[in-house]
């Protein structure tokens, strides 16, 4: 394990390099450019807005900016997932001629939906703003929730990248999970209106403690739920390591499977 | 002192008939899959001393490139150990990599960092690697502007920079015209001359008896031979000519 982190530490510059390839081919090409970016967060929240403010008038006040602020990291985890399940598929041509531990390659589709998250917060910021909403000190623990669910979606990214050069069709699996996923996880509707008796379902879901820390920090301007943060970061721990294991195992075969 | 070991190694391959390759498939056809056990390195061992250079030999299909991918880590082994002191860097196909929209000097710091140099190594690297490669204005045009032989000497060029202590190279030395090709084998020479491990494979007996010190026969996966660079490419170059006539 030691030995996997050093070697991936080793490559970072083909990492990094990487995730610049990949943010510069998706925006290459545009008369925007860079602002292209922006764009897409742009055009969500722009929609969000005025379905729900004037076509389906929603309960919750600001319910555009309610949404928007779990929305944008819930497409960094859904994304990346679906990026990273590609992703050792896609580049098997250079798995078969050169080494490099592969984790490089989800890792940097990873990193790359992150910067994408990142900068889309300089959509955010402003329009939370501009609908009055009060930024508080709480957003200091942005780090934090963003490192936790980095945690989560960099152990996910490993697990469907590797199992996808055995089962080709998991990406197609994984796409409609995803689907599944994203409604059964507190994005589009507030936590206090799950039933109690499906609670407990929910709280095994590790999105959910995010998407509330999200909501917490950026929406109410409360600090997030330390304790839920704290198991859930314990948990992706032991998951993120399970992970590196199990890629690390499924890797050996991987130049004569893809 | 060795710079690469390999013991009692074995390769099997799997060789399917019908590929069932999704979830869907392995479930419908569950148990039914047909595959067959190909062995494509048998009971290899070998020593490399350090700054030897040798050749491997053997016919189309004998395991030569599957022992470098072995020895590379792209492959790993069925049973046995391959054991490596130092850094390697693999030459399998060249430009493997390259971005075909970036400039020639992008795809330098692309192509360089998946042979695992860090960003400080590649800048010292930089301007060397460009003069080796000889592309004038053409290194700040996109590669899909590049000849073949343009590419792979660009391609060549990182690779020979990455200054590994062990180079394995797959008969990429005939690439490029003579004259790149006669600067290919003088670069050789000169990483031999600094106490570099090289392993590579050709198909020209002579090239084996004029760069190597030891040689390697490989036929259908076993080694058939094994010694002084010489007498390996006389041996082979006998047998091949016996097999020809
Ligand atoms: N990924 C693979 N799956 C199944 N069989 C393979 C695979 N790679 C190689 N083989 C088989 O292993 C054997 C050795 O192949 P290898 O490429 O090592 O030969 P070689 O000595 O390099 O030949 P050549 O001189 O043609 O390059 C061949 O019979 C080949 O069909
Ligand atoms: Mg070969």
């Amino acid at each position: 394990m030691c030995e996997q982190i050093k070697e991936i530490y080793a490559y970072r510059e083909m990492l990094r390099n990487l995730v610049a390839k990949e943010l510069r081919a998706r925006y290459k090409g545009s008369v925007l450019g860079f602002l292209w970016t922006f764009f897409n967060p742009l055009l969500m929240l722009v929609v969000y807005n005025v379905v729900f403010s004037f076509v389906m008038r929603a309960q919750i006040e600001n319910y555009a900016m309610f949404l928007f602020v779990a929305l944008l990291p819930w497409n960094y985890l859904s994304v990346s997932v679906l990026q990273g399940a590609a992703s050792l598929v896609q580049n098997g041509a250079l798995i078969k001629k050169i080494y490099f531990p592969r984790e490089v390659l989800p890792l940097s589709v990873v990193l790359a939906n992150l910067v994408n998250y990142l900068l889309s917060l300089l959509i955010l910021v402003p329009a939370l703003l501009a609908f009055k909403i009060k930024l508080t000190a709480a957003l200091l623990a942005f780090p934090v929730v963003l490192l936790v669910e980095t945690m989560l979606v960099t152990s996910l990214a490993l697990c469907v990248s590797a199992a996808n050069v055995y089962f080709r069709d998991l990406e197609h699996i994984v796409g409609i999970l995803m689907t599944v996923w994203f409604f059964l996880t507190p994005v589009l509707y507030p936590v206090d209106i799950i039933p109690a008796k499906v609670k407990p379902f929910f709280s095994l879901n590790p999105a959910t403690p995010l998407m509330e820390a999200y909501r917490a920090i950026f929406f109410y301007g409360r600090w997030p739920d330390w304790a839920s943060l704290g198991y859930l970061a314990a948990g992706l721990a032991v998951l993120l390591t399970l992970s590196l294991v199990f890629f690390n195992r499924l890797q050996r075969n991987i130049a004569e499977e893809i | 002192m060795a710079a690469v070991e390999v013991v009692n190694l074995w390769k099997k391959f799997r060789i399917y008939h019908e590929r069932a390759i999704s979830l869907k498939e392995r479930v419908i056809f569950w148990g039914r899959q047909r595959a067959e056990d190909f062995w494509a390195l048998k009971n290899i061992n070998l020593t490399v001393p350090r700054g030897t250079t040798v050749g491997l030999i053997g016919r189309n299909g004998s395991g030569k490139s599957t022992l470098l991918k072995v020895i590379s880590r792209i492959l790993y082994p069925t049973e046995g150990e391959v054991r490596v002191k130092g850094r390697v860097s693999t030459l399998l196909e060249l430009g493997a990599g390259f971005h075909p929209d970036f400039t020639g000097r992008e795809n330098i710091f692309l192509n360089a960092s998946i042979l695992g140099l860090t960003r400080k190594e590649i800048k010292e690297r930089l301007d060397d690697i460009i003069a080796f490669a000889e592309l004038g204005d053409f290194i700040d045009n996109p590669v899909r502007n590049y000849s073949s032989g343009m590419y792979m000497r660009l391609g060549f060029a990182v690779a020979v920079h990455v200054d590994p202590e062990i180079l394995l190279i797959d008969e990429v030395l005939a690439v490029g015209d003579l004259a790149f090709q006669e600067k290919c084998l003088a670069r050789i020479r000169e990483l031999q001359g600094q106490g570099k491990t090289i392993i590579f494979v050709t198909h020209a007996p002579k090239q084996v008896a004029e760069l190597c010190d030891l040689a390697v026969w490989l036929d259908r996966g076993e080694i058939r031979m094994q010694g002084p660079a010489r007498e390996v490419a006389r041996a082979y170059a006998e047998f091949m000519g016996g097999a020809a006539g």
